[in-house]
């Protein structure tokens, strides 16, 4: 290849172009760091006040029987409490730098709050708050390490807290003492759930066991099937899950004349004969709430402000809303299970936890002692399987 | 028609260009046919808005409005531009010599792996300015061999490209997909699948206000600029042309074909590998599933829709970086799902590539 | 060793048996696909765009099933919807010049644009879908029974179909008339037939079964419709057929490895085992480019002429 002189000139030139822009922006970065550090020096604004919009963000579509159904109806009860404020919503958005640009365009809407709702927009929730010290930015789970700027916060309910009474309820009524769990990866909240699950099925009925098996993806019909139906080859008769939409493995397990337990949203329509009980969302008076709050200027500083968690022992009367609700108990379910899970219910609303030790994990070693309650922030970053839950994490 | 006469082929057989007399310098009438095209592709994806209660108008106004009469949409549409450029590079290049790359999705893929090691061994061992370099030239390098495995295949033992290079697509995705699952996941991640992400300092200088665009835009327009002028005035670009057109005729005349055409493979994998980079490296920040879905794809149907001719490749990257931004604006504004306006990229791009048969294998 | 251990377990299927099911349960709607891309292939038209007719036809399915309350009804939509896309693909490379590859791609980012632009308000539709059918007697013939005789209506008709078009294609009239037109168009015409008209035929029934091959993968195997569901399984038909020379029952046996692979991951996790899927995923795919190396020249001899020649076309004049 011989390379003209030509070439070798533009080839100069391009190389000078280069360095003309990165020089720039070099500059420009200087630039941005010293604007980001400005807000917490001067304090001078309030994040959230005076928008003219609202937006949420999905990841999955709005009607998936599931998370986002759940939140999309949320949202729409913010829609109906605040009609001068517009409420944008945007569904199926990646949990990819694709969620920045579409909150981008919320914001140039007039929106100042923002509803980041799945766990992976964390990451782009940051950036944004970090570009827009006037919006306030509500990230819905995951959790926020290190210092936490004056315009984000993130929100979630303990999810696992009825995902252990449903526990109970499957461990009474399985009959081949098999439990089955379609999960999607093993974050935090999803290793809550399966070992809540778990140890409320282990509480009613000690040879009791939870099958797992991880999907890696939120929502994938065809290997949510291939799950289920493995599960189901392996004479499991409960089965639940943590996926984003719940409809086919439910009505795989009541084709099947297994039993359903529910996650998300009320399923029980899908699973007449099957149906146990399930965990619901209820997230709209925890997001009016966020709302009131926000719009109010109190957001800095505010329960919301923080890696806020709430569940059972929530207290109403301090305006601390439990966004969680239990489902409807199935014909099935007996008086006796029912009186189980209600005394199980009283208990973790009070001094006790789904996770009172003694924790072991599947390798047998102690993670929470005998006699110590966790509190919610202990269990925040839950990272291992429980015994008595066959199955490993994916590596 | 300008370098090389293909032989005279069956009438019949579905190829993309027949020979046919050049046309006149009918200019107008060009232009008029494509604005024909993009109108035609309007109204279609029009009816489409208005089967589903939309207005169309309306739609088509907020969508022009909230994408190109806005500077912070318009960086945005730099910004996807960017990779779509880079990835319809890899397409033209290769086609050049005559070959088809189907696989600038995994050349990507490989691209941002690449980045995201160099980063993950370098980052905090050497100055941020040299690891950003490193972890440019670490994804040409991997889009590089990426592509150079379709190559030899093709080379050595007579495998079409077009096959391994879609094939090998899954394989990168899947590789991917692995490290951030297994061996690179960010052990602060949560359990997500996604590696460590880049710290600030790493990340491509942007320029604006926004700090969004970032120098990937410059890298395209660059690399854009300098291979065209690699095809149109250097030897290899001639002789890849020739041994594209008409290989028997290359050999017969001495030219070494076997690695011209790797070449064009390896020049194109290159730009995709470059493509991968610029978006890990200024956008994403870190690995992550899906984080590429479709550049590839998308750059081999700007390539086409230009023509495979470099510096029309820039406007048809951007054309479709537009289209993509527009269909936030769908779902914001008029409550469509976003992925519908791949209905109207569509209709584009039927319109264009079924001008039978000039423009879909013309190039000048 | 694994089989072995699980074996003993009560209520526990054997791997072998339970991986050999979901292969068949997997693979089945790739199968489809992949079948009607041979038909299209061998007379010498690609469409990659097999993952838009999938998506169509499983939204299709679902919906006239939801509407009509009659899954084979749903068949019918996705038959038709998924030919249709085809025969767009059809016209626009055979009589507007289109290029095959370029235009095959944009089938399928139109339709995932008309899928979820019709598809949402399908989401939370209940449907009553398909149902295994269990075989009387041969059901209950063990390991055996499972696997092949305890399947959806779908599933059963891709057994058949699979001999089926190997004997159209290799032992009729119209199958050499049909790979005539991939291999020597001009002789065709020569002869009074025209490969165009034949062709327009291969490739929609080619869009035919990949819509099948949607409906059988929402409508039997999902029970749900969900935007973007096919989740790639379209692409793997296009590799697949190559991976089977061209040949429909390769095709049916490569369909099913694929679909083992993909049933694997979730056989070893209910074992305890644990695995990374997306190892298993890249498997089929890195076969399928060892079985093109092992075979090298040989597999392209198999390709049809005009399909070659789609490829060695240079794109650039």
């Amino acid at each position: 290849m011989r390379i003209t002189t030509r070439w070798k000139r533009s080839l100069a030139v391009m190389a000078g172009a280069t360095l003309l822009f990165s020089a720039c922006g070099d500059s420009k970065d200087e630039k941005t760091t010293a604007k980001s550090d400005k807000p917490a020096a001067g304090k001078a604004v309030t994040p959230g006040v005076d928008g003219t919009a609202i937006g949420f963000i999905f990841v999955g579509p709005k009607d998936d029987f599931g998370y986002n159904q759940a939140a999309y109806d949320g949202s729409e009860a913010v829609k109906k409490a605040y009609p001068d404020l517009e409420v944008l919503q945007a569904e199926n958005v990646p949990e990819t730098a694709e969620a920045e640009r579409v909150v981008e365009g919320m914001i140039k809407k007039g929106a100042k709050i923002i509803f980041t709702t799945s766990f992976g927009h964390k990451a782009y929730a940051l950036k944004i708050a970090a570009r827009h010290p006037d919006v306030a930015v509500l990230q819905q789970g995951n959790v926020i390490e290190g210092k936490i700027a004056a315009n984000i916060g993130t929100f979630f309910g303990n999810v696992y807290e009825p995902v252990y009474l449903a526990g109970i309820a499957a461990g009474k009524a399985t009959k081949s003492n098999k439990l089955g769990y379609v999960a999607a990866f093993p974050i935090p909240q999803t290793l809550l759930n399966i070992n809540a699950f778990q140890r409320g099925a282990a509480s009613v009925n000690p040879k009791a066991e939870t099958y797992t098996v991880f999907t890696s993806s939120w929502c994938d019909p065809g290997k949510q099937a291939d799950a289920a139906k493995s599960l189901l080859g392996q004479g499991i008769d409960v089965l639940t899950q943590h996926q984003d939409c719940t409809g086919t493995i439910i009505k795989t397990a009541e084709a099947a004349g297994a039993m359903s337990v529910g996650y998300h949203a009320d399923a029980s329509s899908l699973a007449p004969k099957g149906w146990i009980t399930g965990s619901e969302w209820n997230w709209g008076p925890l997001y009016i709430d966020m709302v009131k709050t926000v719009l109010a200027g109190d957001f800095t500083g505010s329960k919301y402000h923080d890696n806020f968690r709430a569940g059972y022992k929530s207290d109403p009367a301090a305006g601390e809303l439990s966004p969680l609700v239990q489902s409807i108990f199935g014909a099935s379910v007996t008086d006796e299970t029912k009186a189980l899970v209600e005394k199980a219910k009283a208990d973790i609303s009070g001094a006790g936890s789904p996770f009172a030790g003694p924790v072991v994990d599947q390798d047998g070693m102690e993670m929470v002692p005998a006699g110590t309650i966790p509190s919610y922030a202990d269990l925040e970053s839950m990272d291992y399987l429980v015994k008595g839950v066959v199955g490993k994490m994916p590596s | 028609m300008t370098i090389m006469e293909t032989p005279p082929r069956d009438e019949v057989v579905v190829v993309m260009e027949t020979p046919s007399a050049k046309r006149g310098s009918d200019i107008t009438r060009r232009a008029g046919g494509w604005a024909l095209a993009y109108l035609g592709a309007l109204a279609v994806f029009g009816a489409f808005m208005a089967v589903k209660g939309v207005n169309p108008f309306t739609a088509y106004r907020a969508m022009f409005e909230s994408t190109l009469l806005d500077a912070s949409s318009l960086s945005e549409v730099l910004i996807k531009a960017a990779p779509f450029l880079l990835a319809a590079l890899a397409v033209a290049i290769p086609a050049r010599g005559g070959l088809v790359n189907l696989g600038g999705e995994g050349q990507i893929v490989m691209g941002g792996v690449a980045a995201a090691g160099v980063a993950l061994v370098f980052e905090g061992q050497m100055s941020s300015g040299l690891v950003m370099v490193a972890m440019l030239l670490g994804a040409v390098i991997a889009g590089a061999l990426w592509a150079a495995l379709a190559g030899v295949l093709r080379v050595a033992a007579g495998i079409n490209e077009a096959i391994s290079t879609l094939l090998l697509n899954y394989i990168a995705i899947d590789v991917l997909l692995y490290l951030i699952s297994g061996p690179w996941k960010d052990r602060a991640g949560f359990g997500q699948l996604a590696s460590k992400p880049l710290a600030d300092e790493t990340r491509l200088p942007t320029i604006g206000s926004d700090g969004r665009i970032h120098l990937g835009i410059f890298i395209a327009i660059g690399a854009a600029i300098g291979i065209w002028f690699l095809l149109r005035s250097t030897t290899w670009g001639f002789q890849l042309r020739v041994a594209g057109g008409n290989g028997e005729a290359a050999r017969r005349a001495g030219l070494p074909v076997a690695k011209l055409l790797l070449s064009g493979l390896v020049v194109g994998g290159a730009m995709a590998g470059l493509a991968g980079a610029v978006h890990f490296a200024g956008v994403e920040g870190q690995l992550r599933p899906g984080m590429t879905f479709g550049f590839g794809y998308i750059g081999f149907l700007a390539s086409w829709l230009a023509g495979h001719h470099p510096i029309r490749i820039a406007g048809a990257a951007l054309l479709l970086g537009a289209i993509a931004v527009g269909g936030d604006s769908l779902q914001i504004d008029s409550g469509l799902p976003a992925a519908s306006v791949n209905i109207l990229m569509a209709f584009v791009l039927f319109a264009v590539l079924g001008k039978n048969p000039r423009l879909a294998g013309a190039s000048r | 060793m694994i089989a072995a251990q699980t074996a003993t377990e009560v209520g526990g299927q054997l791997l072998i048996v339970s991986v050999m099911v979901g292969a068949i349960r997997s693979g089945t709607s790739i199968f489809y696909a992949a079948l009607g891309e041979t038909i299209s292939e061998r007379a010498g038209v690609i469409n990659v765009g097999t993952e838009g007719a999938m998506l169509a036809g499983a939204l299709s399915a679902y919906a006239v099933t939801a509407e009509t309350g009659n899954p084979w009804f749903g068949v019918v939509g996705a038959a038709v919807v998924g030919g249709a896309l085809a025969l767009l693909h059809a016209y626009l490379v055979i009589a507007r010049g289109a290029n095959q590859l370029a235009n095959g791609l944009v089938i399928m980012f139109l339709g995932l644009g008309l899928t979820s632009l019709f598809g949402a308000s399908y989401v939370s539709r209940e449907i009553n879908g398909f149902k295994p059918i269990a075989i009387p007697g041969l059901s209950s013939i063990p390991a055996v029974g499972d696997i092949l005789f305890n399947h959806d209506p779908l599933t059963y008709l891709s057994f058949a179909l699979g001999p089926a078009v190997w004997f159209l294609l290799f032992r009729t009239r119209w199958g050499l008339l049909l790979r005539g037109a991939g291999e020597r168009a001009t002789v065709l015409s020569s002869y009074g037939y025209s490969p165009e008209a034949t062709r327009y035929i291969a490739v929609g029934m080619g869009g035919l079964l990949a819509g099948i091959g949607g409906a059988q993968l929402s409508t039997a195997v999902a029970l749900t419709w969900f935007e973007n569901m096919t989740q790639g399984r379209g692409f793997i038909a296009v590799a697949l057929v190559i991976f089977a020379s061209w040949h429909p029952l390769w095709a049916m046996g490569g369909a099913y490895l694929f679909g083992a692979a993909l049933a694997l991951g979730p056989e070893l996790q209910v074992r305890n085992v644990g695995v990374n899927q997306f190892v298993l995923d890249a498997l089929p795919y890195v076969m399928t480019l060892v079985v093109l190396i092992v075979l090298a020249k040989r597999s392209f001899q198999r390709a049809p002429e005009g399909l070659a020649e789609v490829f060695d076309a240079p794109p650039v004049s």
